[in-house]
């Protein structure tokens, strides 16, 4: 089981290389989708400072703790569109047919397919993610939970991506899905925990569960607690496993196509 | 040994319908309704390894979805496949390692990476050691004369170039069985012989079973000694190329170029297809008459020229098409 690992991890490995390689090819969008990306993100603190300016604690939360938690967001985030760009448009590959190619090589095609593309600007994001937790001062510890909640609440992200994303084997015109959760997904992450109450918070520990995504990687990393942390972990298991198993009962249905399609 | 063997395969897509305007696309919105498409209706057939198969059918005939089928890319809804003894259904990626797949209409390799870094990834996707990529590349650079381009870019390479790198990346785990489907689609006449002449040189050095699908006859001619006609999803013919040829070969053109003053006396058995002057062409059913008998109708002593010649495949097949409509 071991060796079967490694071999996936070596073909991930190799497409991200070549995928970096394909975008490098033109160095000055490389560079400047990056860099944009952060300067779009450091645009986005301006309003805390102004909303601190006016008061100095928002739903238990102070300045510094806002700039973590628009790290952790940013970070978990930039982790699963860098790495797994695909599996956020893992709706079109399935109606357009392209999951073909993957199907016919020997390894795992949820991961080959998802790999096959970075996100360029989400590199932005994960920069942005190391550079709010060096403004809100860092240790070794806090560095390597920080990278650890950034994995796991990527994975959660990555989970909803292809959850979403695979219900086009059972509705076609499932994208709206997709982009929607993806949405919803950033849209409360950015937000203290605290300030969502009674039915919204138990939505957002379920359905739309950014709350292990960053509410509460950011309560771990304040107030550490080694229970919740191993419960995070387990979570996050618990919906890549969920989503795996969607993605390949859907696999079933997948009906294919005969589009012309490049590999660009 | 059979390289594939399939039983009763059948595959049902559901397509949802829509009336048409607005109007219909609201009620298709709140009352979804779909209709069955049998694209492939219990068909059987087995191939022997180191055969090279024809499987050709008009568009929508079912061929590619029989293909995928039998790739494990698509689940059957009934029937058994057996592709090198494996069931694509339940040991895909098994089956992975044993077989190859071109599709002319899409693309495998990375466009912006050389066909030598997209064979290595190959390699690496069928866990080859590196060394042992590296020699497989360079045995099957010299033997397909690659060259000349292996380091080129795959998006400076011209179609026929990349269609030839496809082919040969297919191969780079030398798999028993190489499933081809339109391979030549879009290509020149040059560089289609030159990928006919790869297709065979497979076949005979690897002993590679080769299942191609085209619709071009001319690359069923030159390379399948056996063929299947598959339409509507359901088998019309399965046959030796020699068969096909002979009994469906029942009928003769003849071209007779006469002197001014020949005369044709016609015959029922004779259609005239073409006649300008003294020039005649005509059709022989030999069901009917013989060529000799035929000739009779004409003045032989004013013909200057003749030339008989079969109906061409390509009228064959389309015949075998239409009949089975």
């Amino acid at each position: 089981m071991f060796r079967e690992i490694k071999k996936e991890f070596k073909i991930i490995s190799l497409s991200t290389y070549y995928a970096i390689q394909r975008e490098m090819l033109n160095k000055a969008s490389f560079l400047s989708n990056v860099f944009f990306m952060i300067l779009n993100n450091l645009s986005m603190i301006i309003q805390w400072i102004v909303l601190f300016n006016l008061k100095s604690n928002i739903a238990g939360f102070e300045f510094k703790d806002i700039l973590l938690m628009w790290g952790m967001a940013a970070g978990t985030y930039g982790f699963a569109h860098f790495l797994f760009e695909k599996a956020f448009s893992l709706s079109s590959l399935i109606v357009d047919g392209s999951l073909d190619n993957y199907l016919v090589q020997p390894k795992n095609v949820l991961l080959s397919a998802i790999s096959s593309q970075i996100g360029v600007s989400a590199l932005g994001d994960l920069i942005f993610a190391y550079i709010m937790l060096i403004l809100t001062g860092v240790t070794l510890p806090k560095f390597l939970l920080f990278t650890l909640f950034i994995v796991t609440g990527g994975i959660i992200n990555l989970s909803i991506a292809i959850i979403s994303g695979s219900f086009s084997f059972w509705f076609k015109n499932s994208d709206i899905i997709e982009e929607t959760s993806s949405h919803l997904m950033i849209s409360f992450a950015t937000y203290p925990g605290g300030i969502f109450k009674g039915i919204v918070r138990v939505i957002l520990y379920t359905f739309i569960p950014v709350g292990f995504v960053t509410f509460l990687p950011v309560e771990l990393l304040l107030n550490f607690d080694l229970k919740l942390m191993l419960i995070l972990i387990a979570v996050s298991i618990l919906f890549i496993t969920l989503a795996t198993f969607m993605f390949y009962r859907g696999l079933r249905r997948y009906s294919s196509s005969n589009l012309m399609i490049a590999r660009i | 040994m059979k390289a594939i063997s399939v039983q009763n395969l059948k595959k049902t897509f559901r397509v949802k319908t829509k009336e048409k305007g607005l109007k219909g696309t609201f009620k298709s919105m709140l009352k979804p309704t779909y209709r069955s498409v049998e694209a492939v209706k219990g068909i059987s057939f087995d191939v022997d390894e180191g055969e090279v198969l024809a499987f050709i059918g008009p568009n929508g005939a079912g061929k590619s979805t029989t293909i995928k089928m039998m790739t494990g890319i698509l689940y059957p809804d009934g029937g058994s496949i057996k592709v090198l003894g494996i069931d694509p259904t339940k040991e895909r990626k098994k089956l992975a390692y044993e077989i190859g797949t071109v599709f002319g209409q899409k693309e495998q390799l990375w466009t912006h990476l050389t066909p030598y870094d997209n064979f290595k990834f190959f390699g690496a996707i069928y866990d080859i050691d590196d060394k042992e990529v590296e020699k497989r590349i360079e045995d099957l650079k010299n033997r397909f004369e690659l060259g000349e381009f292996i380091n080129t870019p795959v998006r400076n390479l011209s179609l026929g170039q990349r269609i030839r790198c496809e082919i040969v990346a297919s191969l780079i785990h030398r798999p028993k069985i190489l499933f081809l489907d339109e391979p030549t689609i879009g290509l020149d006449p040059v560089v289609k012989d030159n990928i006919r002449k790869l297709i065979k040189q497979m076949n005979k050095e690897y002993h590679t079973t080769i299942f191609l699908t085209s619709h071009d006859i001319s690359d069923i001619e030159k390379l399948c000694k056996r063929v299947i006609i598959i339409n509507n999803g359901e088998l019309v013919l399965d046959d030796t190329m020699e068969n096909l040829k002979y009994h469906y070969l029942n009928k003769k053109i003849i071209d007779i170029k006469m002197r001014d003053d020949g005369k044709f006396s016609g015959d029922d058995n004779v259609k005239v297809l073409k006649q300008k002057g003294n020039n005649y062409k005509i059709e022989v059913d030999l069901d009917k008459t013989t060529i000799g008998e035929a000739m009779k109708s004409f003045d032989m002593d004013s013909i200057q020229d003749i030339n008989i010649t079969n109906v061409p495949l390509e009228d064959i097949i389309t015949t075998i098409y239409q009949r089975s409509k």
